[in-house]
């Protein structure tokens, strides 16, 4: 495959979540993909910057950085997605914004040229399940259960998939021959993350109950794209088992580390020695 | 009891000025922002069609302090399914703004630590454009707490296992014990400095 995107790999990539980065980088290497990383990129603003003109010029900038070399962009992070989508429509369609973000400093100038993608859609969409098919090495024998939370179905503005029941993640599940489990109430209700640190029993309860559901439902694992979600139940299972004095143990990987494994990466080229609760089990399944 | 001379009829002109709150009028009270938001399913009082009904009334005191203001997760549910396209999440981000920029005045208290969050987290992009996690976390405890000596006992109260957790899957290494920079930071500087509203 020909195929080339800017990489916007977000804050987390580097620390909390560093699985999702080196995954992503794994699978598109791979496929033979070639992911160019936004030079000297800068934080999307997530969901602190309340300003919506100030997280237009912060995206405006990763933008005009992007539109010089000619590519598309892609983000893993779901929250990076939300923020630099939005930014591209209202810029796009804007040009007394564009003008005003441009008086700033000339790096903002942007000229409406680039595409946002999330992975999701980039494994999706752009390379397709049929391709993915062909590519697929191993067969990963795991009960998944396919949690999308925010920002993929909606605002409508830049979702890319059904608000109420998204299949994207189902269809990857599917072809990396897992079983996707009955997870549909709960997989695109929030994980809590934008209230960690502020309300945190509020918090703690809406992960709670992503994280049983998914038990319930029978799933060895839950499937996720996006670092907040990571952190909410992956990194903080423990505390949250704490807090509410129950036990769960669940596994959590991003999606880009399923697909990997299933391309037949080795699992620690694939950071799953970086997830908190601990992945032996699902590397187990891969057959 | 609303008594009507206690009442702000601009209010809701107030709110659509900022961005985020232009279609406030829009409403029609159907309710479906709230049936479908999770935060109901813990705080079954939490209620963004009566904050809108609320401000669209001008009942702007009681809209401004009102603590529900800031558990809404940002979730877009309600966006999504709103049939008249009020856009409600980002109508409650703008009217967060007015309640923040009020409290700067002086002229109202807000008890949610969450804007001192919002403003540790602006104030590490604006040094180093890009998320600082130790600085963030030191500088959000620090003003939550009071001091810095409070602030970091309880930062350590909460966060020690976590840390230690991370720690040993070599995600809270000496690295990110320091900021990652963009090498550009004077616009970074200038995005805030010109582009923010409350600063």
């Amino acid at each position: 495959m020909s195929m080339k995107y800017a990489y916007y790999p977000g804050c987390p990539s580097g620390t909390t979540a560093m699985e999702q980065d080196i995954s992503m980088r794994a699978v598109f290497e791979n496929l033979g993909i070639e992911l160019v990383e936004v030079e000297d990129w800068n934080c999307c603003g997530a969901l602190e910057v309340e300003d919506p003109e100030l997280v237009y010029a912060l995206n405006a900038r990763n933008l005009a950085i992007v539109e010089k070399e000619g590519l598309n962009i892609v983000t893993p992070c779901s929250i990076c997605y939300y923020n630099l989508s939005r930014s591209n429509n209202a810029l796009k369609g804007d040009e007394e914004l564009r003008a005003r973000v441009r008086s700033i400093d000339d790096s903002l100038a942007y000229n409406g040229g680039v595409e946002v993608k999330h992975v999701l859609d980039v494994l999706a969409n752009d390379i397709g399940i049929e391709e993915l098919r062909v590519r697929i090495k191993k067969k990963v024998k795991a009960k998944v259960a396919p949690y999308y939370g925010c920002y993929i179905g909606r605002p409508p503005e830049t979702a890319f998939d059904d608000p109420d029941a998204p299949g994207l993640m189902d269809g990857l599940i599917e072809v990396i021959g897992g079983e996707v489990v009955a997870f549909n109430y709960t997989k695109t209700k929030c994980c809590g993350g934008p209230l960690m640190m502020t309300v945190q029993d509020v918090a703690y309860k809406m992960a709670r109950n992503v994280l049983e559901s998914a038990k319930n439902a029978g799933a060895d694992c839950i499937a996720l794209a996006c670092p907040l979600c990571g952190m909410m139940l992956d990194a903080k299972q423990e505390d949250i088992e704490e807090f509410f004095g129950i036990k769960i143990g669940m596994p959590v990987l991003y999606i880009t580390q399923l697909v990997g494994l299933a391309l037949g990466i080795e699992p620690d080229k694939l950071g799953l020695n970086k997830n908190v609760v601990d992945t032996k089990e699902i590397i187990g399944k891969v057959m | 009891m609303i008594k009507t001379w206690d009442l702000d009829p601009n209010f809701k002109y107030e709110i659509m000025k900022e961005p985020g709150g232009e279609h406030l009028t829009s409403c029609f009270q159907c309710s479906t922002c709230t049936l479908g938001c999770p935060l109901t399913e813990i705080i079954p009082s939490y209620n963004p069609r009566k904050i809108i009904q609320m401000s669209l009334f001008g009942m702007r005191s009681e809209v401004l302090s009102n603590p529900d203001l800031w558990v809404c997760l940002i979730c877009q549910t309600c966006t999504a399914r709103c049939p008249q396209d009020v856009r409600i999440a980002d109508l409650l981000g703008a009217i967060r703004r007015i309640a923040e920029r009020e409290e700067e005045a002086g002229k109202l208290k807000i008890e949610s630590p969450r804007p001192r969050f919002d403003k540790a987290f602006e104030h590490q992009l604006a040094k180093y454009g890009r998320l600082y996690d130790m600085g963030l976390a030191m500088e959000y405890y620090k003003v939550k707490e009071g001091s810095f000596f409070k602030g970091m006992m309880a930062m350590s109260k909460d966060y020690k296992k976590f840390g230690m957790r991370l720690f040993k899957k070599g995600k809270m290494g000496v690295k990110s014990m320091l900021p990652e920079k963009v090498k550009d930071r004077g616009v970074m500087k200038k995005i805030f400095e010109q582009m923010g509203e409350r600063r």
